[in-house]
């Protein structure tokens, strides 16, 4: 019986008694699902277009962020470093389509997704040759993101919101409607969802193949660095940044991979969620770190009623 | 273009050595982590292990009249490659170097086998100095929970019981050298009357603690000992700073005492300390020499700033160690050229006076200590140190472990150890010495 008051009772009481602090609890775990929703939108991009799950997304955060900190660091002002970065990132959508997408057209699913593993492992290596292995400090002040923090006495408590948080979250924000305009509104835009819903129908009307994994590889890459400034920000910028990938996988499969929609509220249904169990259930009942695993069982749950994810296609095949 | 340079130059030293392995020379791998999310922990210590061994190749052709072949196989910290990195290198080497306490959980049975000594300074199972149950083992000079110890020594103002009461946090990363303290703290709880919280992060966390620190300000624990390692030590400092708490309240282990990791939040984090057993000190004799023959000739893969910084004088200290014990060895048994079994003799008779600190030229960064057939650890004490906004200064005497309170555990531990891994061989003739 006590065990079942710990479960459906106490929680709740808590979040009654601290308001202030399940304010808390809720804002950090939305700062968290926007920055899982970066990453995911990443994957979700380069697969809508061409149904390749990029393994190197993860990395490409932290090559971009190396990039940007390190072009800072050879002397360039901030802002003309991170228009710089931007270049280096075209210029390695250029490369993968050249080197590796292109020779590999009309190859499965899964040759694609290997070689996106063998850019993964060129990015890692490169970059220890180029940046080393060192942890950086990310160029946030110089990039004019605001340092320091607000703070609120909801209920007679304290909530403390980080000014750098909310850089983020409307950063986020800002660049998602920017790409749900680009990608609706905009002539190449609608190339790009053309060519995820018929590879051989968009060519058949003149859509240029190579160019348009050039400018989703292009799109990836700018919300690789954007991903890499809003974590390294955090924690600095080093290759433990490529661990983050790991967290968009439960947000694709719970938000579905075709989705930008999914990649956004799967982000941060998990963030919101994740934080909450780990707060009032993980914590006093389990001891805690249940991050680790709580958003994999909370996908596997939605994919035993929706195999494609909240929002993804439901592939219907005649036999 | 300066890593580029280094790394081809790194690149081209381990062709050679590679190749120089099967050469005439004591050959001594080391499990490095240059790579993956722990690479910005490893390289410092693994560059001051190497500039050291680099140095007493050119300054005296190597140790004894034979040269060092110092090779790192890489780890990127973990445990699979770990393992696979000693199979691979076990058949010549004189030791093996895990650089994990996951590493050395794994290979600690095979060495009773393959007879080669393990040398895991400041990590591993603390229990190893109990030379007479782990007779391939050597963590000197001290073990975690030496480390431990000393903590509670520094947030208690050297009275325990003043902690009677008080909640204590420890941080600690979801791994087995995250959880290697908390027997001996929770033992320190029961016996003093301090609450113990545990506090797990687990890997994929390590960068967004958020959950952690709302945890901590919920909970209001008096004191926050951080166990962490690579990334999660930055994550972790820079949610103290955003959550306000006390630093001089924030207390880590020596692996957590690292400068790139301070340096993110700078000024914000003046006041935290880490407990420590070697000491940066730039004016070293030791310093001089690797300048000389190892910096100023192009062989070093450091840059002018790590010098200065504590991981790469831990990194020197290591390999001084291991140095030490192959010349005791090499007089022990009136060879030069040692193999792996005489080296444990080496290790096990290790003297390091203040005399000798002071010949080796490392004054100021190590504190005495010997070991002994029995005791494979030393015990050496450490200090606290402390970040001062811009670097880690010396912030208290040295400070000594309570052995009185941790050698029954060590005692009680490593014989579940043996009794969980029996047949296990112990070391009978350490009763006698």
């Amino acid at each position: 019986m006590e065990i079942l008051g710990s479960i459906f009772i106490d929680p709740f009481v808590d979040m009654v008694a601290a308001p202030d602090f399940l304010l808390q609890v809720l804002w950090e775990g939305l700062v968290s699902g926007v920055l899982y929703a970066l990453i995911a939108l990443g994957f979700v991009l380069i697969f809508r277009s061409s149904r390749i799950f990029n393994f190197a997304q993860g990395i490409m955060v932290v090559f971009a962020a190396l990039t940007l900190v390190g072009l800072h660091a050879a002397g360039l002002p901030a802002w003309v470093a991170f228009i710089a970065t931007l270049g280096v990132m075209f210029l390695l959508a250029v490369g993968i389509e050249r080197v590796v997408l292109r020779p590999l057209v009309n190859q499965p699913d899964i040759i694609l997704f290997m070689a996106t593993i063998g850019i993964t492992l060129f990015l890692v290596g490169g970059g220890e040759i180029i940046f080393g292995g060192e942890n950086k400090v990310m160029i946030s002040d110089e990039l004019g993101i605001p340092d320091g923090s607000l703070e609120f006495n909801p209920w007679d408590g304290f909530l403390l919101i980080e000014a750098r948080d909310v850089t983020v979250v409307f950063g986020a924000v800002v660049m998602v409607a920017a790409l749900l305009a680009f990608l609706n509104y905009s002539r190449m835009g609608r190339a790009i969802r053309a060519l995820g819903d018929d590879h051989q129908a968009a060519l058949s009307v003149g859509i240029s193949l190579t160019t348009i994994w050039v400018l989703v590889w292009f799109l990836a890459g700018i919300i690789a660095l954007m991903t890499g400034i809003a974590w390294g920000s955090r924690a600095g910028v080093s290759f433990a940044l490529e661990i983050i990938a790991l967290k968009a996988l439960p947000v694709l499969m719970l938000g579905g991979l075709e989705s930008i929609t999914g990649a956004i509220v799967g982000g941060i249904a998990i963030g919101l969620l994740e934080k909450l169990f780990e707060i009032y259930w993980g914590q006093p009942l389990l001891g805690g770190s249940t991050e680790a695993w709580f958003a994999y069982v909370l996908a596997l749950v939605v994919l035993l009623f929706r195999p494609q994810g909240l929002f993804g296609e439901k592939i219907i095949e005649r036999v | 273009m300066k890593h580029f340079t280094k790394l081809a130059l790194a690149g081209a030293l381990a062709t050679v050595t590679a190749g120089a392995a099967m050469a005439e020379g004591l050959y001594l791998p080391n499990l490095s982590y240059r790579t993956g999310p722990f690479a910005a922990t490893g390289i410092p210590l693994m560059n001051g292990q190497r500039d050291y061994m680099e140095m007493l190749n050119a300054r005296d052709g190597g140790i004894g009249g034979v040269p060092v072949i110092f090779e790192e196989c890489e780890t990127g910290y973990s445990t699979e490659k770990g393992v696979e990195c000693y199979e691979r290198t076990k058949g010549e080497a004189l030791v093996t170097q895990p650089w994990s306490t996951g590493i050395t959980l794994q290979v600690l049975p095979q060495t009773n086998v393959d007879q080669i000594p393990i040398l895991a300074p400041g990590y591993g199972f603390s229990p190893m100095s109990d030379g007479k149950t782990f007779q391939w083992a050597f963590n000197p000079p001290a073990s975690y929970w030496d480390g431990m110890s000393m903590v509670l020594q520094a947030i208690s103002g050297g009275d325990l019981s003043s902690l009677s009461g008080k909640k204590i946090a420890h941080l600690h990363l979801d791994h087995p050298y995250g959880k290697e303290p908390l027997p001996l703290l929770e033992a320190m709880g029961e016996a003093h009357g301090f609450e113990v919280l545990p506090i797990p992060v687990g890997i994929s966390e390590m960068q967004n603690q958020s959950a952690q620190w709302l945890q901590i300000r919920r909970e209001r624990p008096d004191f926050v000992i951080m166990w962490g390692w690579g990334a999660m030590n930055a994550g972790a400092i820079t949610e103290a700073v955003k959550t306000r708490y006390p630093m001089d309240q924030f207390v880590g282990v020596w692996w957590s005492g690292h400068t790139d990791d301070l340096q993110l939040v700078g000024e914000e984090g003046a006041g935290y300390r880490a407990i420590s057993w070697s000491l940066p000190n730039a004016d070293a004799p030791v310093m001089a020499d690797i300048r000389e023959h190892v910096v100023d000739t192009g062989k070093t893969l450091a840059s002018d700033e790590e010098l200065g910084e504590v991981f790469y004088g831990r990194g020197i200290i290591i390999s001084a160690i291991l140095a030490e014990g192959i010349r005791v060895a090499q007089e022990m048994h009136g060879t030069a050229e040692i193999t792996a079994p005489q080296l444990r003799d080496g290790l096990a008779n290790l003297n390091f006076t203040a005399e000798r600190i002071e010949e080796l030229g490392l004054s100021g960064m190590m504190a005495p200590f010997s070991t002994s057939c029995a005791n494979h650890t030393g015990h050496s004490g450490g200090w606290m140190i402390e970040w001062d906004g811009t670097q880690f200064v010396q912030a208290s005497e040295l400070l000594q472990a309570d052995r009185d309170a941790i050698e029954p555990l060590e005692a009680e531990k490593a014989a579940e150890y043996a009794a969980a891994n029996a047949p296990w061989p112990m070391n009978e003739a350490c009763e006698a010495s």
